[in-house]
């Protein structure tokens, strides 16, 4: 997959190391992971065996029998999806549109706009989340579909990404052609913009989906029936209930990395490489 | 293809398939000629921030402002707040609860800056290595963190960390024949968790991003410095360092600023403790505003930290210029 032009090398001390150093890395960085999906077959006492055992002896399926069985795990699922999934569609369509603004309109107040924008991104969440759960409540909006979507659907780090990504990727002269042929503002943004911008759509689908999907304090601070529960905070109240149910935690957590590690692969490629995009080029 | 140039540039688009709808959408532009079709290549950049703005006002801006005024009052989250000027700002800077926060938090970032930065830029170095092999699947397995929930990530390593049963004492019983530390409830070891959970969680990220800015260094510049008898380190002081800048910038403006507002890693692997030895800022606020009701108090906290991190985001700006070439 590397380049071609690479030579094949002598196998080194230097080479080795350099081997050793990514493999153990890469075991690091696994491991847990590994560790969570092999234990969530394992029975409750086996998880606490010691010494550990690496691989459970003998594999049940108990764990997701009854937290399928016992815990509306479904609902938990279903909210958290479709949650990130409309955060994710209304997060890429307005952070494209303002983000092509941002890259290749010249209009009076761009520079203050722009800054202001930029700005923000350096507004910790800590300092929002009282006033804006006050506000939420006392509009008695709490409900997931708008509490969990709405207001975080114009990230400034997306907006960032997409103008950095339009002004290489869109030429001016193929707006300028499209005008010509009386195309809208709006149409030219549909039909030639939006085209154009597909690699860094995934990337920002892809990043906005994760935030949605795996955000914990926000769904914390303003959801409050269990009904409305979404993953995160499903698996939070089985941790947090009497006895620290880590058998049914550890496969709630495995089902519910599932749907983040499936985009994160279809797109991987986008993703890795708009967000490297962003930061190269600014 | 005797005249290139007089190919139509649209129908040379990716769009060109979906003709049909462009042609009726054309038909219907001819009609009115109004006032909007005569403004529009003026006004679509304004429309087209708007709904940005509009949210941002919404969910912004408005409760910067509410922030602002409650944190002059006392308010419990019934009845009126009661005004009371700078008490919550005096009170805050008398809290040692608060202080201990502030100085965590600093430990946090200055571990980021210091350790999780240079780890990340040293994976990204071995990762660029000539002809290295299976690249793509390092760089991906390095991310994968960043993917996963962090309730499932701090569920793991809690019972890593466990004191009996954990895999890291058990480790250190089986090679250096002790492994006693009580990694949660002490609270040194608890600090140094939560940092080896920051280091864990963020370290593959920044890898990324370091990568792609090395594989943008023109190879002609270090065959420049070879030929001129520049040994890997210095190959690495005078070519790659000042190649990496605007990567450098970029990464070290947003760890700055990101871990100037932990809340993730201590929240859920020590909820804060043992006390308060792990409690971040942004804990702090969780905790005064919605564990102890105190919604004034936490919005004067909320605006001390904006505060500091806008501050130091604009000093790490001049610092590493980021963001000059905006125009």
């Amino acid at each position: 997959m590397t380049a071609v032009t690479d030579r094949p090398r002598r196998v080194t001390g230097g080479r080795l190391l350099l081997y050793g150093f990514l493999i153990s890395l890469l075991l690091v960085f696994a491991l847990p992971l590994l560790w969570a999906l092999s234990s969530s077959f394992k029975s409750r006492s086996d998880i606490f065996s010691y010494p550990p055992q690496p691989l459970p002896a003998p594999a049940v399926l108990d764990n997701y029998r009854t937290l399928l069985a016992e815990q509306p795990f479904w609902s938990w699922f279903v909210t958290s999806t479709v949650v990130a999934l409309l955060s994710t569609v209304l997060a890429v369509g307005l952070c494209s549109l303002a983000g092509f603004a941002f890259a290749k309109y010249r209009f009076r107040g761009k520079t203050i706009l722009f800054n202001i924008m930029f700005s923000s991104l350096a507004v910790p969440f800590a300092v929002i989340v009282v006033p804006l759960f006050i506000m939420i409540a006392k509009a008695r909006l709490t409900e997931p579909y708008f509490a969990l979507v709405v207001p975080w659907i114009a990230p400034a780090f997306g907006i960032f990404m997409m103008r950095q990504f339009a002004e290489q990727a869109v030429p001016d002269a193929l707006l300028d052609a499209a005008r010509m042929d009386g195309c809208t503002e709006f149409g030219l943004f549909r039909r030639v913009v939006l085209p154009l911008l597909r690699p860094a759509l995934g990337a920002l689908g892809v990043w906005s989906f994760l935030n949605s999907y795996n955000s914990l304090i926000w769904p914390l601070i303003v959801i409050s029936e269990p009904g409305d529960y979404t993953l995160p905070l499903g698996i939070q109240a089985l941790f947090g209930a009497t006895g620290r149910q880590y058998d049914l935690v550890l496969a709630g957590s495995v089902l519910a990395a599932v749907p983040s590690l499936l985009v994160f692969f279809l797109l991987r490629r986008q993703l890795l490489e708009g967000l490297a995009a962003g930061a190269v080029k600014s | 293809m005797t005249n290139p140039m007089r190919t139509n540039s649209t129908r040379t688009n990716p769009t060109s398939r979906r003709r049909h709808d462009s042609e009726s959408r054309g038909a219907e532009l001819e009609k009115p000629a109004g006032w909007w079709s005569r403004h529009q290549v003026r006004l679509a950049p304004y429309v087209f921030v708007s709904p940005f703005f509009l949210l941002y006002g919404l969910f912004f801006v408005v409760p910067i402002l509410v922030g602002l005024y409650l944190s002059g009052t006392e308010w419990a989250g019934l009845g009126t707040p009661e005004w009371v000027g700078l008490r919550n700002y005096q009170d805050l800077l008398g809290d040692r609860g608060f202080w201990i926060a502030v100085g965590n938090t600093a430990v946090y970032v200055l571990f980021t800056m210091c350790v999780v930065v240079p780890a990340a830029l040293l994976i990204a170095q071995a990762l660029n290595a000539r002809g290295l092999r299976g690249r793509d699947m390092f760089r991906l397995a390095y991310f994968m963190p960043v993917v996963i929930s962090p309730i499932v990530i701090t569920l793991v390593f809690g019972l890593f960390f466990e004191r009996e049963f954990g895999i890291v004492n058990g480790l250190l019983r089986a090679v250096f024949g002790f492994g006693g530390i009580d990694w949660l409830g002490d609270p040194l070891w608890a600090k140094v968790s939560v940092t080896v959970l920051v280091l864990w969680r963020w370290t593959g990220y920044l890898t990324i991003f370091f990568l792609a800015g090395l594989q943008n260094v023109p190879k002609e510049l270090y065959e420049a410095a070879a030929i001129d008898g520049a040994g890997p380190v210095r190959r690495f002081i005078d070519v790659t360092l000042p190649a990496l800048r605007p990567v450098t910038a970029f990464i070290a403006v947003t760890v700055l600023v990101n871990t100037a507002q932990i809340f993730d890693e201590p929240f859920l692997l020590t909820q804060g403790g043992p006390g308060e030895s792990t409690l971040s800022v942004a804990m702090f606020i969780y905790r005064a505003g919605f564990q102890r009701q105190e919604l004034g108090y936490a919005a004067a906290a909320g605006v001390l930290l904006f505060a500091v991190v806008f501050t130091l985001g604009l000093l790490a700006n001049r610092v590493f210029g980021v963001g000059r070439d905006v125009r």
